[in-house]
């Protein structure tokens, strides 16, 4: 894995180049914590940020997976599910305390979507065929929600009583738990990013066979990011069940969250540090903009999707920054900064 | 049991000919339609539309399938050039997303304008005798048009001059050019009868059951679940891992219980990925 040694140049990065890495992830946490001055007292408002920030997590997670190593994971509500009902379970019916319950179920979520990139990746599946069997997964989970009723309590939800009595229960506290998950996985990522696994994980990206003939362990790294990002939204969807104290089959359904995070990472731009952040803001924007024309919301999110695939398949951000970078007078950016 | 097991089969002939539309799209092109069910739905409810204005029935379905038929055909000319423009994953992934968009535009649009409205065709008469189980005609009729359908398609790909230069572009799409035939010709009909197709599943669903506006994503889900398990791009795959499953529908709907049953054929799809990716009938190499 020595070959993987990042080349000499940025070895010998200085520690500005540290804080320019780091530095658009604290631009924006700063800025995201600033959106309670505004929005503190609407209760409905708190609750649109909160699911814009729970989003972020969950694209951050399956920015990890699809973003980094190309695995199509279209189970990404049902990962959060697994951390949802797994830690309200854990922690309302066997007794543990809560963290331990969220940690427990966000390993849960982690296996669960380890196995599935095993079974991808040992039986070499392509984009599409990991695309099906993880949407079968997906759909599959859902019916079991539905039906171990026992269990789960069907449709009409569960009550998650773990964290209600904690700040967890309270109007702002929880967006700022969110916000620092958010930032936490955004710090993850940056760090991947700049470590030996990133280089791994680009070269793959770019050219598979390449990668495996200069060392790469190309199944094992697809794995690790399988896992990673599993755990990433196990634990966002576990934390979320905690605060919002009520879970329900459809907090987790596909048409509620892959759908979105998809869009909201190809609004971002798929593989980049900012781009899940990006586009889970302008899709809670969009979405909060729509919530009155309800009846034909869905019709215009599919025409959002439609637009955006067709005129910006490279999503959008990075489209929108390549055209500034022309207009800039070409100032070239390194892979490494802060638009990568 | 058998009276179980016969169900199972006109409801399998239906899902059979649901999944040849989306694998014979999938074969030619590497678009995954996933607004298969929606186009469906369309076609049926453009159907119950025209009978609540008085039209015959035979002409109101006609005008559904004619109507499917030609949005297919708009699709394909209008959205899914730039998919055909790239090449390799780039191509699959765009055209499932581009779908995907559509579907909800459709099923938001059918939902938003017509809520209430519903395809269901009453078949009079009384029940025939078959093998000793007494079937409703319009369970016998469906399955009596899915069967003449599939067979008229079998037929028409084999001998068929255009036929067979479908089955050319889904073996080789470069070989086929060059053997001057125009995959983008050549996808639009097959994009255009596909949905034709997928209507009529829609109108014969609808002799037993009432097709709903909503029924879209689960038609989809069923059409993905047969091409899969039938191999993509296999149209004899997918009428046999039709008629298997849906014979395994109903006897798991019958013995376990429904939510089990939706869980049973998801995990059919998933573990043929897994075992054979290249479906029931596959001969075991990549179909693409």
């Amino acid at each position: 894995m020595q070959v993987l040694a990042p080349p000499a140049e940025a070895a010998g990065r200085t520690r500005t180049s540290v804080l320019r890495a780091y530095a658009p992830i604290a631009v924006v946490g700063v800025l995201a914590a600033l959106l309670p001055l505004r929005y503190g007292d609407s209760r409905t408002m708190m609750g649109v940020i909160i699911g814009g920030v729970l989003f972020a997590a969950y694209v951050v997670g399956f920015n990890v997976i699809f973003g980094s190593t190309g695995q199509l994971f279209l189970c990404v509500g049902a990962l959060a599910g697994l951390g949802g009902y797994g830690s309200a379970l854990l922690s309302d019916r066997w007794g543990l305390p809560m963290v331990p319950a969220m940690a427990l179920a966000a390993l849960l979520a982690a296996a669960v979507g380890g196995l599935l990139s095993f079974v991808a990746v040992s039986r070499s599946l392509g984009v599409i065929f990991t695309g099906i069997v993880t949407l079968a997964f997906s759909l599959a989970f859902q019916n079991l929600l539905l039906g171990q009723r026992d269990l789960t309590r069907g449709e009409t939800g569960l009550l998650v009583e773990a964290g209600s009595d904690t700040f967890l229960g309270e109007q702002v506290a929880p967006y700022y738990t969110f916000l620092a998950l958010a930032v936490v996985y955004l710090v993850v990522y940056r760090l991947l990013q700049r470590s030996r696994v990133g280089w791994a994980f680009r070269s793959l990206r770019d050219d598979e066979l390449a990668a495996e003939l200069t060392g790469v362990d190309v199944k094992l790294h697809r794995v690790l990011a399988g896992t990673v990002g599993s755990a990433m939204i196990g634990l966002a969807g576990a934390l979320y069940a905690h605060s919002e104290g009520f879970i329900s089959p459809s907090t987790y359904a596909f048409g509620g969250v892959d759908v979105r995070v998809v869009v909201m990472l190809a609004l971002g731009g798929i593989g980049s540090l900012l781009g899940p952040v990006i586009g889970a803001a302008a899709f809670t924007a969009l979405d909060e903009w729509l919530v009155s024309s309800n009846e034909y919301r869905l019709v215009i999110y599919g025409a959002v999707i439609v637009a955006l695939f067709l005129g910006f398949p490279r999503g959008v951000a990075p489209t929108v920054q390549s055209l500034l970078r022309r207009f800039s007078g070409g100032r070239r950016v390194r892979g490494g900064s802060a638009a990568r | 049991m058998k009276a179980v097991v016969l169900d199972g089969i006109v409801l399998g002939l239906q899902f059979g000919l649901l999944g040849v539309g989306l694998t014979l799209v999938y074969g030619l092109g590497g678009v995954l339609n996933l607004a298969h069910g929606q186009i469906a739905v369309l076609g049926a409810i453009v159907a119950a539309l025209r009978i609540d204005a008085g039209s015959p029935t035979f002409v109101a379905v006609l005008t559904g399938l004619a109507v499917a038929g030609v949005i297919g055909l708009l699709l394909d000319r209008t959205l899914l050039r730039p998919v055909y423009r790239l090449r390799g994953e780039p191509r699959v992934l765009l055209g499932l997303l581009l779908m995907l968009g559509v579907a909800f535009i459709v099923d938001g649009l059918l939902v938003w304008r017509y809520p209430i409205e519903a395809l269901s065709l009453r078949i009079g008469g009384d029940p025939v005798d078959v093998l000793g189980v007494g079937m409703r005609r319009g369970a016998l009729l469906a399955s009596a048009i899915a069967l003449a359908t599939g067979a008229a398609l079998a037929a028409y790909l084999r001998f068929a001059t255009l036929g067979r230069a479908v089955r050319s572009v889904i073996q080789d799409e470069e070989g086929a050019q060059l053997c001057g035939i125009n995959p983008s010709m050549v996808r639009s009909v097959v994009l255009a009868s596909s949905a034709v197709l997928a209507a009529l599943v829609a109108v014969t669903r609808s002799m037993t059951s009432p097709i709903t506006v909503d029924a879209g994503i689960d038609l989809t889900i069923l059409a993905l679940i047969v091409a899969v398990v039938g191999g993509l791009g296999s149209v004899s795959g997918a009428f046999a891992a039709g008629v298997l499953l849906g014979i395994v529908n109903t006897v798991s709907a019958h013995y376990i219980g429904s939510y089990v049953t939706t869980i049973v054929l998801l995990g059919a799809a998933a573990l043929t990925i897994v075992l054979r990716p290249s479906g029931l009938l596959g001969r075991g190499q990549e179909t693409g």
